[in-house]
C-alpha cells in the first residue's frame, strides 16, 4: 500500500515535470524540470528494485548530461519564440495524430494484454541480490557484442562531434619563444652591393 | 570456426579503422594521402577476409547477436567493394574543396562496419546498434562541408528524421520483444512460427512500427522526405556513398527483421510492403521528371528503384529475394558510377550537378558520354545493360507471385521513369555544350568510373553469375 | 585442365582485339604476325581438338563456358560443343579461313586499312567459329548475326565509296528479313522443348518430343533465316552485291564460311527436318530453283566476280536441294569441296584482278594463260573440280547430290532434271570464265598488258594449297565420316542399280559443258554473240538477273516506303503515338508539379508525413486486430 502511494507521487511529480519541461518559457527553468522529472523517475526505478538504473540516471543523466545542457543554455542566448514557430501551425493536426495513436497503443498495450494475468508481479528478490552483478555477469557475456558495437558508437560520436565542430585556425598569430632564440643575423638583413645609380631617374620624376 | 574468427572481418575491419584515426592524427596535412591509402587496403582486406571466410551454412554467433551466411558475406563483400570505389571517386572532389580530411575516411570505415554489423545481424539489438553507428557517421559526413550552408541543413534535416525514425524502430522493437520475450531473430521466428501467440495484436502493431522504421531508411514513400534533401545538400562524394552501399544494408535489415524474424506475418507486412512499392515507384518517377538537378533526379529516381526493390522482398519467395538481393546490388553499383560521373565533371568549386553541365558531354568526351549513357540506360531498365536485369528478375517473381497486376504497375511506371534518363541521355548527344572544356579529373578517378560502366556493361552481358550468386548466398542463409 | 574449344574461339578474338585496339601502333609486320598468326594458330589447336574426338570414337567434346541467364530451373548456358558435323566445319573455317589470310597478306599490301582489316577478318572467324561450336542455338545465334556484322564491315570495308557501302547495307538488311524467321522459329522451338541446345533438340526430335506440325514449323522458319544467310530465293539479292568487299573477303565470307551457314544450321538440326517431310520438300525445290535460277544469270555475267557468285548461289543451291532430299552428310560433303574449290576460284581472280591492276570485266581480259601461268594452272584446276569432271572434288559431291535427288526417297524426277540441266550449265558457265579470261585472245588495254604481272608468292603459294586439295578432296568421304551423326536416306527400290550409268551421266554433261563452252566461246567466230543476238529478249532478261532486283524495288520497297511514309508516321506516329505519348507526358510533368510542392524542405512537415504514415499504418492494421 505505501508503495503505491510512494509510486504516484512520483509518478504525478513526473507527469507534471515532464509538461512544464515543453511548456515554460525560460530554457533554464525548461532543463531544471528535466532534473525533477528524472530524478522522480530514478525513484519509481527503485520501487521496480532496478537499483543501478535509478542510481546511473541521477549520476549520467542529472551528474553530467543535465549540467552540460545547463552550460549550453545558459551561453547560448536561446530565442523562444523563434522555437515555436510553426509549432501553432502543425499543433492542431499533430495533435489529432497523437491522439490517436496514443489511443491505439492504449488499446493494444493495455491491461487486456499485458494485465496481471498474463504476467504475474515479479517476486521481489532477496536483500542481498545484487543488481549491478547481475547486469555485468550478461553485460560480457551475452551481450558482449553488442556492447563492444555500442562502444564503438560511442568512439564515433566523439570523431564526429570533434571533426564537426574543431577548427584548426591557421590565421592566428602566436609567438614562437624558440625561434626567436635562436634567430641568426642573416635571417633577418640581406646585403646586397650594387652599382650607384644615375640621377637622372629622379630629375625626371620631379 | 569460433565466434571470434567467424567475425574476423567486422575485428580487422575496427582495428584498422581505429589505426587510421590515430594515424591520421599524427599525419602533416601534406601526407593525407597516406590515410586515404590505408583506407582503401582496409576495405580491400576486409573484402577479401570477407570472402576467403564464406560460410558453408549459416553460423550463429555471440549468443545469437549476429550470424554469419551466404547472403551476409556476399552482401558484406559488395559493401566493401562499393566503398572502396566511393572513396577513390571522393578523393579529387574532396582536396579541391579543402576537405580532404581524414575523418571523411575513417567516418566511412565506421560506416562500413556499421553497414556489416546490421547485415550479419541476428537480433534486433544488434539491428539496431548497427544502424545507428550507420547513421552517425552519415549524419557526420553529410556536414563535414562545413563552409556549406546547403550540407548543414541537409545533415540538420537527416538527423532530427533520422532520430525520428530510429524512435519508431526501437519502440517497434520493444513492443515485438513484449510480444515474444525475446530480440532473438531465430527465437522470434520460432515463437510467432509456433502458435503459442493466440492474439498477435501486440507483434503487428510492432510490425507497423518497424516497416515505417524500415521504410525511412530505404526511403519509402510516404517516408522518403529525407532523402531529396539529403542527396541534394551533401557533398556529392558523400551522396555516392549514402546512396550507394547503405542501400544494400538497409536491404539486409528488411530481410532480416521481416524474413528471418516475422516471416509468420508475412500477410501482414506483405500489404504494407505494396502499398509502399506502388507509391515509391509512383512518386519517385513521376517527381524526376519535374527536377533539373541531377543529384536530385536521382535522389527521385532512387525512390522509385526502392519501390522496384520492395517488389522481390514482397513476393514472400526465396527467389524472389534472391532478385531483391540481385536488385540492391546492381542499384548500388548504377548509382555509384551516376554520382560518379558528376564527381568526375566537377572540378574546382563548380558542381557539375545541373541537367545543363551534362549538354553536348559526347563532344567532350565520347568515352566518358558513352560511360554515362551506360548507366542511365542501366537505371532506365533497357537491355543489355544489368538493369534491365534487376527489373526483370523481380518482375518475373512478382508474377510468379500471381500479382500481375503489380507486375504491370511497376511496368508503366518504369516506363514514365525512362523518360527522365533519355532526357539526360539526349542533352550528352544532341544538344551543344554550354562549356566545351576537356575533362580534367585524375587518371584514377577516370579509371574508376571507367571500371565502373563496363562493370554495369558486362554484367548486362553476362548477368548469370551474379544471379547464381544471389540465389547460392540465399540458400545458404 | 584444358579447353581446346574455347581456345579456338578466343584465338581470332585475341587477334581482334590486339589489331583493332593497337593495330595503327603495331606496325604492318606485328599486324601480320598477329592477324595471321592466330588464325593458323586456332587451325592447329582444332586438328589437335579434332585428334582427341576421334580418339574418343566421335563422343561429343563439350566445355560450358558460364550461364548466361538462368531462370529458376532452366538456364541458357554458353557451351560448345565439338562432334564430327562441327569437326568438319571447324577445320575448314580454320583452314581455308588461315589459308586467306595469309593470302591477303599480299594483296591488301599498302591498303591505309591494313590493321583494319585484319582486324575485321579475325573478328570474322571468332564469330564463325562461335557458330559452328555453339552447343545452343542462341550462341549459334550470337554468330550467326556476328558474321553478319563481320561481313557488313568487310563488305563496306572501302566505306568512301557510296556503292560499296550501300551493297553492305543491303546485305545487312536481307539478312535481317531471314533473321526475323531464325528468331521466330527459335522462339517455337524453345517453347515447344524448353531447349535450345541443338543436341538436346536432336534428340527430343528423335525420341518424338516434337510433334510433326511443329517441326514442319521450325524447320521452315529456322529455314528463312537460312534462305537469307546462305542466299536463297528470294532473299539472294545480296551475294552479287557484296562482291563490293576486298576479293579474299569474297573467298572467305561470301564462297567458303559464312554462307554455308544455313546448310549447316539445318544439317545440324537434322533431327527437326527427318520429321518434316513437308519442310525438306521446300527446301529441295528452293535449293534446286535457286541453283538452276543463279546459274543461267551467271552464263552472261561479265564482272568475273559477278559470275563467281552467282556460280556460288547456284552450288548453294545444291547443297539445300542435298538437305532437301534428306542427304544432309552429302550437303556437307558438298559444302567442304565447294570451300575448297571456290575459295581458290576466288582467290584466283583475285590474283586475276591484282595483276590487272582492278580490272574486273571478262571483255578486256583474254590471253592471261601464259602471262600468269600458276594463277591459270590453279584456276582451271578448280574450274574442272567445281564442273563435275572426275576425278576432282566436285564430282564425287555433285555426282552423289544428283543421285539422292534421283533415288533418294524424298527424291523425284523433276528435281534430279533440273538439277542435272544446271549441272550442264554450271561446267558452261565455268569454262566460259576459263575461255574468256585466260584463253582468248587478249583484249586488255596496251597500258594494263604491260603491267601483268604473276602474285606474290604468299598468294601464289595459297593458290596451290587451295587447287590441291580442289584435286584431291573428294577422297575425303565426309557422308561416310558423318553417317553415324547424318544417316543417308534409304534409295528407293529399284533404282540402286543406276548409280554407275548416272556418274557417267553426270561426267557426260560435265564435258558437254566443256564442249560448248569451247565452241561458243573458245574460237574466233563468235558463235556466242551470234546466238545472244537470236535469244536478245531472253540475254536482257539474264543480263538484269530476271529483274528481281527491279521487282522488289517497285513492289516491296517503294509500297513499304509509301506505307512507312503516309500511313505509319504521318498517322500512327505523329497523330495517335505522339499525341498519346504527350498527353502522357503532359499528365505526368503536371502531377510532378504537383507533388514537388509537397517537398518544400520543412521539416516539420517531413515529421508530419512520417506520422500520418504511420498513422495510416496502424489504421490499415486495425481491421485484423
Amino acid at each position: 500500500m505505501s508503495q503505491l502511494v510512494i509510486f504516484f507521487v512520483f509518478a504525478a511529480i513526473m507527469v507534471f515535470a515532464g509538461v512544464m519541461v515543453i511548456t515554460v518559457r525560460n530554457a533554464v527553468h525548461s532543463a531544471l524540470f528535466l532534473v525533477l522529472a528524472f530524478f522522480s523517475s530514478a525513484a519509481i526505478w527503485l520501487l521496480m528494485e532496478a537499483e543501478f538504473l535509478a542510481i546511473v540516471l541521477v549520476l549520467v543523466y542529472v551528474g553530467a548530461v543535465m549540467v552540460l545542457f545547463l552550460f549550453v543554455v545558459m551561453m547560448l542566448d536561446v530565442n523562444t519564440a523563434r522555437l515555436k514557430e510553426g509549432f501553432i501551425r502543425y499543433l492542431p493536426v499533430g495533435l489529432l495524430v497523437a491522439v490517436l495513436i496514443a489511443f491505439q497503443l492504449i488499446m493494444v498495450v493495455g491491461g487486456e494484454r499485458f494485465g496481471l494475468e498474463d504476467y504475474p508481479k515479479p517476486v521481489p528478490k532477496a536483500a542481498d541480490y545484487s543488481n549491478t552483478e547481475a547486469l555485468g555477469a550478461v553485460l560480457y557475456t551475452e551481450y558482449l557484442f553488442a556492447f563492444e558495437v555500442a562502444a564503438v558508437i560511442l568512439l564515433v560520436a566523439i570523431v564526429a562531434a570533434i571533426s564537426l565542430t574543431m577548427r584548426r585556425r591557421n590565421t592566428v598569430k602566436t609567438q614562437k619563444p624558440e625561434m626567436q632564440v635562436a634567430v641568426r643575423r642573416e635571417d633577418r638583413i640581406r646585403i646586397v652591393s650594387m652599382a650607384s645609380e644615375p640621377r637622372n631617374g629622379r630629375e625626371d620624376g620631379s | 570456426m569460433t565466434d571470434f574468427v567467424a567475425i574476423t572481418p567486422e575485428l580487422f575491419l575496427l582495428t584498422m579503422a581505429c589505426v587510421v584515426l590515430i594515424v591520421d592524427a599524427f599525419l602533416p596535412e601534406a601526407y593525407r594521402a597516406v590515410t586515404y591509402q590505408l583506407a582503401l587496403m582496409t576495405l580491400v582486406i576486409t573484402g577479401g577476409l570477407t570472402v576467403a571466410l564464406y560460410p558453408a551454412e549459416p553460423q550463429v554467433v555471440f549468443h545469437g547477436a549476429a550470424v554469419v551466411d551466404g547472403m551476409g558475406s556476399v552482401l558484406k563483400a559488395f559493401i566493401a567493394g562499393i566503398a572502396f570505389f566511393a572513396f577513390t571517386y571522393s578523393k579529387d572532389y574532396l582536396r579541391e574543396r579543402n576537405v580532404f580530411k581524414g575523418e571523411y575516411y575513417v567516418l566511412g570505415l565506421f560506416a562500413v562496419l556499421g553497414m556489416m554489423i546490421m547485415v550479419s545481424a541476428h537480433s534486433l539489438l544488434t539491428i539496431y546498434l548497427g544502424l545507428e553507428l550507420l547513421s552517425l557517421c552519415l549524419y557526420a559526413m553529410v556536414a563535414m562541408h562545413r563552409d556549406s550552408a546547403d550540407a548543414s541543413e541537409a545533415a540538420m534535416k537527416y538527423f532530427v528524421l533520422g532520430a525520428l525514425a530510429s524512435g519508431m524502430l526501437l519502440y517497434g522493437i520493444s513492443m515485438i520483444y513484449g510480444g515474444t520475450g525475446t530480440v532473438d531473430l531465430g527465437e522470434i521466428a520460432a515463437v510467432v512460427a509456433s502458435g503459442d501467440i493466440v492474439d498477435d495484436t501486440v507483434l503487428v502493431f510492432g510490425l507497423v512500427f518497424l516497416v515505417v522504421g524500415l521504410a525511412f531508411k530505404l526511403g519509402a514513400v510516404p517516408f522518403h522526405m529525407w532523402l531529396p534533401d539529403v542527396y541534394h545538400g551533401a557533398p556529392t562524394a558523400v551522396t555516392l556513398f549514402i546512396g550507394s552501399a547503405p542501400k544494400m544494408a538497409a536491404f539486409a535489415m528488411v530481410m532480416r527483421v521481416l524474413v528471418d524474424g516475422l516471416e509468420g506475418l508475412q500477410a501482414d507486412w506483405q500489404a504494407m510492403l505494396v502499398i509502399l512499392s506502388i507509391l515509391s515507384m509512383a512518386v519517385g518517377n513521376v517527381i524526376a521528371i519535374a527536377q533539373t538537378n541531377l543529384k536530385r533526379m536521382f535522389a527521385y529516381s532512387t525512390i522509385a528503384h526502392v519501390g522496384f526493390l520492395i517488389l522481390g522482398v514482397l513476393s514472400g519467395t526465396e527467389a524472389g529475394y534472391a532478385a531483391s538481393m540481385f536488385y540492391a546490388i546492381v542499384y548500388a553499383i548504377m548509382s555509384l558510377g551516376g554520382f560518379g560521373m558528376i564527381v568526375l565533371l566537377s572540378r574546382g568549386g563548380f558542381e557539375a550537378d545541373r541537367l545543363e553541365d551534362f549538354k553536348g558531354l559526347n563532344e567532350r568526351s565520347p568515352w566518358f558520354a558513352f560511360i554515362m549513357m551506360v548507366f542511365l540506360f542501366s537505371m532506365a531498365g533497357v537491355p543489355p545493360f544489368v538493369g534491365f536485369w534487376a527489373k526483370w528478375s523481380v518482375l518475373r517473381e512478382v508474377v510468379a507471385a500471381d500479382m500481375v497486376w503489380l507486375a504491370v504497375v511497376a511496368v508503366v511506371f518504369s516506363i514514365i521513369g525512362a523518360f527522365y534518363y533519355l532526357r539526360v541521355v539526349k542533352l550528352m548527344y544532341f544538344d551543344k555544350p554550354e562549356d566545351a572544356s576537356p575533362i580534367t579529373a585524375g587518371g584514377d578517378l577516370q579509371a574508376a568510373v571507367s571500371i565502373n560502366g563496363l562493370a554495369v556493361l558486362g554484367l548486362g552481358l553476362f548477368p548469370g553469375a551474379l544471379l547464381t550468386l544471389c540465389v547460392a548466398a540465399l540458400a545458404a542463409s | 585442365m584444358t579447353l581446346p574449344l574455347t581456345t579456338i574461339v578466343l584465338l581470332p578474338l585475341l587477334g581482334f582485339l590486339v589489331n583493332g585496339l593497337l593495330g595503327p601502333r603495331l606496325g604492318t609486320r606485328l599486324v601480320t604476325v598477329v592477324g595471321c598468326g592466330l588464325p593458323v594458330l586456332a587451325f592447329l589447336v582444332a586438328v589437335g581438338a579434332v585428334m582427341q574426338l576421334e580418339a574418343g570414337d566421335g563422343a561429343a567434346l563439350v566445355e560450358t563456358l558460364f550461364t548466361w541467364a538462368p531462370f529458376g530451373e532452366r538456364s541458357l548456358d554458353v557451351a560448345l560443343y565439338l562432334d564430327r558435323l562441327s569437326a568438319v566445319m571447324v577445320l575448314v573455317v580454320t583452314g581455308v579461313g588461315s589459308l586467306i589470310h595469309i593470302y591477303s597478306v599480299g594483296y591488301m599490301k599498302g591498303d591505309e586499312g591494313y590493321a583494319r582489316y585484319f582486324a575485321y577478318l579475325n573478328l570474322f572467324l571468332f564469330f564463325m567459329l562461335l557458330l559452328v561450336l555453339g552447343r545452343s542455338l542462341l550462341v549459334l545465334f550470337v554468330g550467326w548475326e556476328g558474321v553478319g556484322l563481320a561481313s557488313y564491315l568487310l563488305i563496306g570495308f572501302w566505306f568512301d565509296d557510296p556503292a560499296k557501302a550501300a551493297a553492305g547495307k543491303k546485305a545487312f538488311i536481307t539478312n535481317r528479313v531471314g533473321d526475323a524467321g531464325f528468331l521466330l522459329g527459335m522462339f517455337v522451338l524453345y517453347a515447344a522443348l524448353g531447349t535450345l541446345e541443338m543436341d538436346a533438340v536432336n534428340a527430343a526430335a528423335a525420341d518424338g518430343l516434337l510433334p510433326a506440325a511443329t517441326a514442319t514449323l521450325v524447320g521452315v522458319l529456322l529455314f528463312v533465316g537460312a534462305t537469307g544467310k546462305s542466299a536463297q530465293i528470294p532473299l539472294h539479292v545480296w551475294l552479287p552485291d557484296a562482291m563490293a568487299g576486298p576479293t579474299p573477303v569474297s573467298a572467305l565470307i561470301h564462297a567458303a564460311t559464312m554462307v554455308t551457314a544455313g546448310v549447316y544450321l539445318v544439317a545440324r538440326l537434322a533431327g527437326v527436318y527427318q520429321l518434316s517431310p513437308e519442310a525438306s520438300l521446300v527446301l529441295a525445290v528452293v535449293g534446286v530453283a535457286t541453283a538452276f535460277f543463279a546459274a543461267t544469270v551467271a552464263l552472261v555475267q561479265t564482272d568475273i566476280k559477278k559470275v563467281l557468285a552467282y556460280s556460288t548461289v547456284s552450288q548453294l543451291g545444291f547443297m539445300v536441294l542435298a538437305l532437301g532430299v534428306g542427304a544432309h552428310g552429302v550437303a556437307v560433303f558438298h559444302l567442304v569441296t565447294h570451300a575448297f574449290f571456290k575459295a581458290c576460284l576466288f582467290l584466283g581472280a583475285g590474283s586475276v584482278i591484282h595483276a590487272l591492276g582492278g580490272e574486273q570485266d571478262l571483255r578486256r581480259m583474254g590471253g592471261l594463260a601464259r602471262r600468269i601461268p600458276i594463277t591459270f594452272v590453279t584456276f582451271a584446276v578448280a574450274t574442272a573440280a567445281i564442273a563435275g569432271l572426275p576425278p576432282l572434288a566436285g564430282f564425287f559431291s555433285k555426282d552423289e547430290i544428283l543421285w539422292f535427288a534421283l533415288a533418294g526417297e524424298q527424291g523425284g524426277l523433276l528435281l534430279f532434271l533440273v538439277g542435272a540441266v544446271t549441272a550442264f550449265l554450271t561446267s558452261l558457265y565455268m569454262f566460259r570464265l576459263l575461255w574468256l579470261a585466260f584463253l582468248t585472245p587478249s583484249r586488255m588495254a596496251p597500258e594494263v598488258a604491260a603491267h601483268v604481272h604473276e602474285s606474290p608468292r604468299s598468294m601464289t603459294g595459297v593458290l596451290v594449297v587451295l587447287a590441291l586439295l580442289s584435286a584431291l578432296g573428294g577422297f575425303i568421304a565426309v557422308p561416310h565420316y558423318l553417317e553415324g551423326l547424318l544417316p543417308l536416306p534409304a534409295v528407293a527400290p529399284g533404282r540402286a542399280a543406276w548409280h554407275l550409268p548416272l556418274a557417267l551421266f553426270a561426267v557426260a554433261l560435265a564435258l558437254g559443258g566443256l564442249a560448248a563452252a569451247r565452241h561458243l566461246f573458245g574460237g574466233e567466230a563468235r558463235p556466242a554473240a551470234a546466238l545472244a543476238a537470236r535469244l536478245a529478249t531472253l540475254h536482257r532478261v539474264l543480263t538484269n538477273k530476271y529483274y528481281v532486283d527491279e521487282l522488289y524495288e517497285g513492289f516491296i520497297h517503294r509500297p513499304l516506303v509509301w506505307v512507312a511514309d503516309r500511313v505509319l508516321l504521318r498517322v500512327v506516329d505523329r497523330l495517335l503515338m505522339d499525341g498519346l505519348l504527350h498527353g502522357v507526358a503532359s499528365l505526368a510533368r503536371g502531377s510532378a508539379r504537383a507533388l514537388v510542392r509537397v517537398q518544400n524542405g520543412q521539416l516539420q512537415r517531413y515529421g508530419w508525413l512520417v506520422l500520418v504514415g504511420l498513422g495510416a499504418g496502424l489504421l490499415w492494421t486495425w481491421p485484423h486486430v
